[in-house]
């Protein structure tokens, strides 16, 4: 029984990591059509900027504060990375450029982790003591994951539907080209949703750092999963994501209690594989209608 | 203007398969001066170390060329070609290497796999595509090594696989072993069999499908079946490569196949230029050998060394290395002089006397009975019937929105009806795939002209010819063959959007379909155009005997032009008759011309 809830609360736990990723994703992509294949990588970082920063016994407020300066540090090197992302397509010579540049991107993130801190695993420090709940003991990080995800998501609801600046990026995700014929401001929007997406994703690498693996090859795990837990939500769809995530962080878990550690992602591509063959546009996905 | 004499029946209609008249590009030449150096040079100074260093780069090279394949030709983001190359890899170890099989059978499970594991790739390929495929491959490539541990009894886990092949290091000719030559043999083989692919049609329909699946159908093949094949082919060199890997190196291990290696191919081709035979062979060089001779003792640099180049290849050279310099080249060249297609060949040609296309003679081409479609809430096609006669031109006029392209769409498949029915030449069409219905004889141009800017002129006519299924159609084509000289060197950004649609039209009528759907086919064509134009589509009907299905906004030329004509408005037919009847009823003048006695 103990198995059980281990398996469900931290599958739930990691799995909320991934629908973070997975909110990240469709940040981006509402907004540009582009997928960043350098988000785990991101998160990875939220994780590294954690481990330096974060002393030994911190106090909440430091944490907090932390938390904050971790986010911002994301979300300014992915507003970069958007800016670079964009550039070749402004001559739209190449459609494609970005699943180059983001890979590229990505490589570098890893590469850079690898020179400076060598192929270890980094650790985080947790400040909160660990939780008792159905008779087993969890580290607080697997609750805060969850909370910061539903967080995450009610604030963008909120900011797409009450703001004005939220309300012209969900006119890009309708039809690009009319927002910009009503004088959006096209690329700037799209580069601020690069750095809200670097502020969910460096916050969540930040507060799950501790129950994040952060090696220089461990980031595209966490671009999969997150991928996965997108695409099973419906790409673009943020409740979507919520659901999607712990599916896939509950079976994942399960099958590394069961059959081994190595068996993780072979189970979420037997996931990806599934939903892309038998329901592509997600859960929760809308299909689209015209193609002539 | 048609002269009626046979004089050219005896002319050989000059072969557009070219079957012994295959010539090497430029490009294939110097990638096969670059393979044989890269292999005699090491070879004939005794260095050992340069040369194995060089053997792994010409397989390394294999691969990206199939990557080349898979990326540009067929238009498919794969990231996990690492992956078919080391299950080939290792399906050889285990077989040869573990269990002692002879390395002939450990070599043909080799290839068996690798091809298996691509052939899996595609399954996913003929559902999604763009980045799901690239993450669906990335994915596989990441698990690949993961499942190498995960199975240790049978892949000996990280203690990796010994495999040694003596004979196929020793010295047999000009200093080279038996594997050097086979290394090399298989290298330039590749190169040569993908500058082959690029003149024959499936490589033309690789290209057609990648950009333009909806073309594909209307020229009545499926593009997943396509795809399929350029994962079947790319798996298959890949996996050749694959399986030499394991007697190259002489011992394998899971980290050797880790997901970085289908990246590093996967840059070598944007590195290189993606699209160029060249491309590869240099990308690969540079992301290889540039890290391992200059980073010697800095490993750890050599990850970001080849994201830095890609990073900044992608920024300031997007066409690549050679793709680049071939642009520059192409550039001072051609300083894009304005082009047109000479339409004399065809005004001009030699008709068949007697009819060799009486197979629909009375049927009527097209039977719509009843059609209903609706998007949303949108009814684009409200019960609308429509009979088109054989060997006739038949208008479509309507306003915008009155769903003259909607009806073109259900005719060719691309739509379906919600209710009703469509009969072409007498086949219920309902429900035949798009690619089915094409090949009952019906080829259609796009309001947009579907015209492909990476091949020639020529070549995109010869999209047509590729999907002319009637061998009796030596005069056609004998008109076409008068076209291939001057259109061959020519490119479609030489093109004004007139000659665009010409050209677009054209194709079609060398599919040898009997039945032509033409979507605003006049639409920027000036007067004299428009009067050639005439002349050919009244040529098509009274030589050629086809079916003409004209959707026009110009009026005049539609009065003159169509023996029927049918008015749309709102997805409802609101008149049809001849051009006369048509003209006087109050309800087409209300339509077109507004109220008279207001």
């Amino acid at each position: 029984m103990d198995e059980f809830f281990i398996i469900l609360i931290r599958g739930i736990g990691i799995g909320a990591v991934y629908s973070l990723v997975a909110v990240s994703f469709n940040i981006v992509y509402q907004s540009s059509g582009i997928l960043n294949f350098a988000q785990g990588h991101m998160l990875i970082l939220g994780g590294v900027f954690a481990s330096i920063f974060l002393p030994q016994h911190a106090s909440v407020l430091t944490w907090f504060v932390l938390l904050g300066a971790g986010a911002l540090c994301l979300a300014i090197l992915m507003a970069i990375q958007g800016y670079i992302t964009l550039l070749p397509l402004k001559s739209s010579v190449e459609q494609h450029s970005w699943l180059i540049t983001t890979l590229a991107v990505s490589v570098i993130i890893s590469a850079l982790i690898l020179i400076t801190k060598g192929p270890f695993t980094l650790v985080v420090r947790d400040p909160f003591p660990p939780l008792r709940a159905f008779g087993v003991v969890t580290p607080a990080a697997y609750v805060i994951a969850p909370v910061l995800a539903i967080t995450a998501c009610l604030a963008l609801r909120w900011f797409h539907s009450r703001t004005l600046i939220g309300l012209a990026m969900s006119a890009l995700s309708q039809d690009l080209d009319a927002a910009k014929a009503a004088g959006i401001r096209v690329r700037r929007l799209q580069i601020l949703s690069f750095a809200i997406s670097g502020l969910v994703v460096g916050a969540a690498g930040f507060s799950a750092g501790s129950i994040l693996t952060i090696t220089p090859t461990s980031p595209i795990n966490y671009v999969l999963n997150g991928f996965v837990a997108a695409v099973i939500g419906g790409i673009g769809s943020n409740a979507g994501a919520l659901v999607g995530g712990p599916l896939v962080g509950v079976l994942s878990m399960w099958a590394a209690y069961n059959a081994g550690g190595e068996y993780q992602n072979a189970v979420s591509l037997a996931l990806l594989v599934i939903i892309l063959m038998f329901r592509p546009q997600g859960l929760f996905g809308r299909v689209s209608a015209r193609q002539v | 203007m048609v002269t009626g004499t046979q004089a050219s029946t005896s002319r050989p209609y000059p072969q557009s398969k070219p079957r012994g008249s295959f010539k090497l590009a430029g490009e294939t030449w110097i990638g096969v001066i670059f393979i044989i150096a890269s292999i005699l040079i090491p070879a004939l100074s005794g260095s050992d170390y340069w040369l194995h260093i060089f053997l792994l780069l010409n397989l390394y090279m294999v691969v990206s060329i199939c990557q080349n394949l898979l990326l540009t030709d067929a238009g498919q983001v794969s990231f996990g070609q690492g992956a078919v190359f080391g299950v080939a890899a290792y399906t050889v170890g285990i077989f040869s290497g573990l269990h002692g099989f002879p390395l002939w059978l450990g070599l043909l499970a080799g290839l068996a796999a690798g091809i298996a594991l691509g052939l899996l790739f595609a399954l996913p390929a003929l559902r999604v595509k763009g980045f799901y495929l690239g993450f669906v491959t990335i994915a596989a490539a990441t698990v690949m090594p993961e499942m190498l541990n995960a199975f240790s009894d049978i892949t000996n886990g990280i203690n990796g696989i010994s495999l040694r092949v003596r004979w196929m290091h020793e010295s047999w000719l000009l200093g080279m072993s038996p594997l050097a030559l086979l290394i090399g043999a298989l290298t330039i083989v590749t190169l040569i069999a993908h500058n082959y692919l690029r003149t024959t049609a499936l490589g033309r329909r690789m290209r057609v499908a990648a950009l333009s699946p909806e073309t594909a159908l209307t020229l009545g093949y499926r593009p997943g079946v396509v795809r399929s094949i350029a994962f079947l082919v790319a798996a298959i060199g890949t996996s050749l490569a694959g399986v030499l890997y394991g007697p190259l190196l002489g011992f394998l291990s899971p980290d050797a196949f880790h997901f970085d290696l289908s990246i590093f191919f996967f840059f070598a081709v944007i590195v290189g230029g993606s699209g160029r035979l060249l491309g590869p062979l240099v990308g690969t060089a540079i992301l290889y050998l540039v890290p391992n001779v200059l980073l010697v003792d800095l490993v750890e640099y050599r990850l970001l060394g080849y994201g830095v180049t890609a990073l900044l290849i992608m920024l300031l050279f997007p066409d690549g290395i050679i793709g680049t310099i071939v642009k520059q080249i192409r550039q001072r060249k051609t300083a894009i002089r304005p082009a047109s297609i000479d339409l004399r060949p065809l005004l001009e040609m030699n008709f068949p006397k007697k009819d060799q296309r009486a197979a629909h003679a009375d049927e009527p081409a097209v039977a719509v009975k009843d059609a209903r479609r609706q998007f949303g809430q949108v009814v684009a096609l409200n019960n609308v019937d429509l009979v088109v006669k054989p060997r006739t031109i038949h208008g479509l006029v309507g306003p915008n929105g009155s769903g003259k392209t909607t009806l073109l769409n259900v005719l060719t498949g691309l739509n379906r009806l919600d209710g009703g029915s469509v009969y072409v030449f007498g086949v219920k069409a309902n429900h035949l795939p798009a690619a089915g219905i094409a090949q009952l004889g019906i080829a259609r141009t796009f309001q947009t002209p579907r015209i492909f800017e990476d091949l020639t002129v020529w070549e995109n006519l010869q999209l047509g010819l590729d999907a002319n299924r009637q061998p009796s159609d030596e005069m056609l084509l004998a008109a076409f063959g008068k076209l291939r000289q001057p259109l061959s060197e020519c490119w479609p950004e030489q093109l004004s959007h007139a000659q665009r649609r010409m050209l677009e039209l054209l194709r079609c009528i060398g599919t040898g379909s009997d039945l032509l759907l033409l979507d605003e086919p006049a639409a920027g064509l000036s007067g004299e155009e428009r009067t050639r134009f005439a002349t050919l589509l009244r040529l098509l009907r009274d030589e050629l005997h086809l079916t003409v299905v004209l959707v026009e906004h110009d009026l005049s030329l539609v009065w003159r032009l169509a023996d029927e004509i049918t008015v749309l408005d709102a997805g409802a037919v609101v008149a049809r008759g001849n051009a006369a009847e048509v003209k006087e009823n109050p309800a087409v003048q209300k339509l077109f011309w507004g109220e008279r006695d207001a």
